[in-house]
């Protein structure tokens, strides 16, 4: 018997002003995968990562969190049902120190009780943002800041985790580490969606992958499939 | 060096001047770090806390000072009012909208001022409101500092509610990075009214102790929006204590100008600093440099 | 030369549908004075095309510039104070009338310097200080101001004993007619193209090679001339000017409120909306007091529910956009 899908999205239409940026794009997670999703700069991911997050109303299909509808939602409250996001180029709040980043992560109501529990667990996950708690999120590295991101996402008690181009601009060793803690955030339950360039990094850590071109999805399947695939051969050298 | 003696006097009064010009550019300042809009009606929301203290003193027999326990609530009230039905609103439309109705929303207090009060000018002359205090060859009115120390407690309150709240971190966080904000599960609108409601406490505060210091008409409001702008731009955005040397700067050449030039003199001084620092201080869109 | 004349026929082809509609109102408006109406009639006609003159200035830089320019009454007591000083030393006022468009003009082409360095609110606050200064200005001046406004009754005109109300009429309907040709020819332009650049994204017009600051200060001086032109038409109507009402912000409430009603960034707003606020005023000539609070609520409301204005609001409909469908298939 299937599961319900964690996040199911149908066939949605999206516009940035009168430009089109998704056509009928469709996807979904089950709980517990990781799951990415593959294209160039201008496929439209973002855009689709934003749309889950409520930034955009999709203008035609819908988005189910749960089973219940989200796609009119605001992005403050699709937070508040269990989806985080880590947004690209990490947008750590630069004159909050470490601490108060991690603490604003669980500013959503339902978050706020668990805080100490939540900055404990992160505190484990990156110990260095316990050693930088009182500095300010600008003074970090980039590694670290990425780090910070996540941990401010943790802190929300999402459900379903949403990252966007995590490892840009990053060393591989740290992109390294940021894919082993992406498996033990796994391991406590939380599902993940990841949106990323480099295909083959991608295949290697996803359960499933999408790929995207010009704002429609173009293959999806498990990472051995989609290593069959034509596209996906040549993007591997281009990688 | 009876200069420097005859200047002293000025001098002080400026420095706690700065005091009540630093309540009255907090509130705007919060406003504009925070909500990205410059509340144009910031002014008459200050005129409309020393018209409230003025009712509390004159029909109520209450001290204006004491009237903030009623007032600041109500002004509250208003301003996350004004802000969650219509400036939140004017900002989907367009910028040149928020300034628009923020214009009218200015109209509409002042010449409601006009109509209930008349275009009397009116004070807050409670028993203390001529007391002065001496200190050698300084001699300055109570009022002014009282405006000070009122400026001290509104800076401490406003530090530590930033710092040690959710909703003034999230305060914080809205204007470093409004989408970072919304991912944090922040509703900004709600955090916008609630900003614009702490502004208009503030000038519930500077409205009572303008009162106590001056006498105001239903106009008076632009003069201070003026000065407050110019006190802003000068102390740096978002920074609370580079708002306060900006005041005191500010109190200061006003009242070395009155003493040098005359009364008449120190509106004009006021808002002469005021274009030559727009002109001169360099600043991005929303003011930080 | 040859450019220019070149420039200025295909302007006039383009305006030709409309300029034979326009000339025939002129002729109507001019001959209404002399068919005996009443006298109060003319009197809002009168105001109708000083503040049309007005308004379309503030839309040329409000809804055309993106220049949202609170400081208006700026011109208007220039304008109106140099003439009226100008009358004092015995010099005609229709010369004075020019010197006040070109006082008015200079003092733009003065503070545009600073100004235009001010960025949308910045801008905003800075230019809505100007007249507060101005205002103080002249209040300290003693000939000119001073703590007892001249007795109260302002200080007054010279030399116009002879001028009457019909004549100041055509003066005033002159310079509306001249206000809508101007805005009509700009918008026509190569000015008009750069200024349409602007509005939509400062820093793109930039560097597609169109030189902001210029363009800015074209519209800028030329909005200030003809401000100031009506700024002292109206003062000789008025026949008397001090230092509160000539810098007041009434003006700005009375033109943005004209504006904003017909259509920012609409050739024929500024003319509906004018209509409107002078009809407002009309209705509104007895209740003094809640006179302003009702024109900020109108303001408020106009434009959270139809911030396009009447003509903008119009341009919207399909209705409209059918009919000019229609019109370019001819």
């Amino acid at each position: 018997m299937p599961e319900q899908a964690l996040l199911k999205v149908s066939n949605i239409d999206a516009f940035h002003g009168s430009f089109q940026a998704l056509w009928d794009v469709s996807l979904s997670v089950n709980p517990g995968e990781i799951v990415a999703i593959i294209g160039a700069n201008g496929s439209g991911k973002s855009t689709l990562i934003d749309t889950i997050s409520g930034f955009v109303h999709p203008a035609k299909g819908s988005i189910e969190f749960e089973g219940n509808n989200i796609s009119k939602l605001e992005p403050f409250h699709i937070v508040k049902l269990g989806i985080s996001q880590t947004p690209e180029g990490r947008r750590v709040f630069p004159d909050l120190t470490v601490l108060e980043n991690l603490i604003i992560g669980s500013y959503n109501s339902k978050a706020r009780p668990e805080r100490a529990q939540n900055l404990k667990r992160v505190y484990q996950l990156f110990p260095i943002l316990e050693d930088r708690r009182a500095q300010l999120a600008r003074t970090l590295s980039g590694g670290e800041q990425q780090m910070l991101a996540i941990g401010r996402g943790l802190m929300s008690n999402p459900k379903l985790m949403l990252l966007d181009e995590m490892s840009l601009g990053l060393a591989p060793l740290i992109v390294n580490e940021l894919y082993k803690a992406l498996r033990e955030i796994r391991k406590r339950g939380i599902t993940i969606l990841f949106v990323e360039q480099n295909v083959r990094r991608s295949l290697i850590e996803a359960d499933r992958a999408y790929i995207m071109e010009a704002g429609r999805v173009v293959l999806s399947g498990n990472p051995a499939e989609l290593r069959e695939e034509e596209k996906v051969k040549r993007a591997y050298f281009g990688a | 060096m009876t200069l420097l003696a005859d200047l002293a006097t000025p001098v002080v009064m400026g420095i706690l001047l700065g005091g009540l010009y630093a309540v009255i550019a907090l509130g705007l300042s919060l406003v504009f770090g925070v909500v990205k809009e410059i509340n144009i009606a910031h002014g008459d929301l200050v005129i409309l806390g020393g018209y409230f203290g003025y009712v509390a003193m004159t029909m109520l027999g209450i001290d204006p000072i004491m009237s903030l326990v009623i007032g600041i609530p109500i002004l509250f009230g208003i301003g996350f009012a004004i802000q969650k039905y219509l400036l939140n609103r004017a900002f989907r439309i367009s910028m040149d909208a928020t300034l628009i109705i923020a214009f009218g929303i200015s109209i509409i207090l002042e010449s409601t001022y006009q109509l209930v009060w008349t275009p009397m000018s009116r004070g807050l002359t409670t028993p203390y409101a001529l007391d002065s205090i001496s200190v050698g060859p300084v001699h300055v009115p109570l009022v002014y500092l009282l405006d000070f120390i009122a400026a001290i407690v509104v800076m401490l309150f406003l530090h530590e509610f930033l710092r040690r709240t959710y909703l003034g971190r999230a305060i914080r966080a809205a204007a470093q990075d409004r989408k970072a904000a919304h991912l944090m599960g922040i509703n900004t609108d709600q955090v916008y009214a609630f900003t614009l409601g702490i502004s208009a406490a503030f000038a519930a505060i500077a409205g009572v102790f303008l009162g106590l210091t001056f006498s105001f008409t239903p106009v008076s409001g632009m003069a201070f929006l003026i000065i407050a702008l110019g006190v802003i731009v000068l102390g740096g955005l978002g920074s609370i204590v580079g708002t306060f040397v900006g005041a005191i700067v500010f109190g200061v050449v006003q009242t070395v100008s009155g003493h040098f030039f005359g009364v008449a003199a120190q509106m004009l001084a006021a808002y002469t600093m005021v274009l030559v620092v727009l002109a001169v201080i360099p600043r991005g869109i929303f003011g930080s440099r | 030369m040859v450019a220019v004349r070149r420039d200025m026929k295909a302007i006039t082809a383009k305006l030709r549908g409309r300029l034979v509609p326009l000339t025939v109102i002129t002729i109507v408006l001019a001959l209404l004075p002399i068919t005996g109406i009443p006298r109060v009639w003319i009197l809002y006609l009168f105001l109708f095309f000083i503040y049309l003159a007005m308004a379309n200035m503030w839309n040329l830089l409000a809804g055309y510039s993106g220049l949202i320019f609170l400081g208006p009454a700026a011109f208007i007591g220039l304008g109106g104070y140099t003439m009226t000083i100008m009358t004092w030393l015995d010099i005609p006022y229709y010369v004075g009338i020019i010197a006040g468009a070109i006082v008015a003009a200079l003092f733009a082409m003065l503070i545009s310097i600073p100004v235009f360095r001010l960025k949308g609110i910045y801008f905003a606050i800075g230019t809505l200080v100007v007249p507060e200064v101005l205002r103080y200005v002249f209040m300290l001046w003693k000939p000119v101001g001073g703590p007892l406004d001249g007795l109260g009754r302002g200080y007054p005109v010279h030399g116009i004993i002879d001028v009457s109300r019909v004549e100041v009429y055509w003066l005033g309907l002159a310079v509306a007619i001249g206000s809508i040709l101007v805005v009509g020819y700009i918008l026509r332009s190569k000015l008009g193209m750069g200024l349409a650049a602007i509005r939509d994204n400062d820093s793109t017009a930039e560097s597609s090679g169109i030189n902001v600051f210029n363009l800015k200060l074209y519209s800028f001086v030329i909005a200030a001339f003809v401000t100031g032109l009506a700024g002292t038409i109206f003062y000789i109507y008025q026949g008397a000017i001090e230092p509160r009402s000539a810098f007041s912000v009434q003006w700005l409430v009375t033109i943005m409120l004209a504006t904003v009603i017909g259509g920012e960034g609409t050739e024929e707003g500024p003319i509906v909306g004018t209509i409107v606020v002078v009809l407002l005023y009309f209705l509104l000539a007895r209740y003094a007091e809640i006179s302003l609070i009702i024109q900020g609520v109108i303001l408020v409301g106009i434009m959270l529910l139809a911030p396009e204005g009447i003509v903008g609001s119009i341009k919207k409909t399909r209705a409209y956009r059918h009919l000019t469908q229609l019109a370019s298939r001819h």
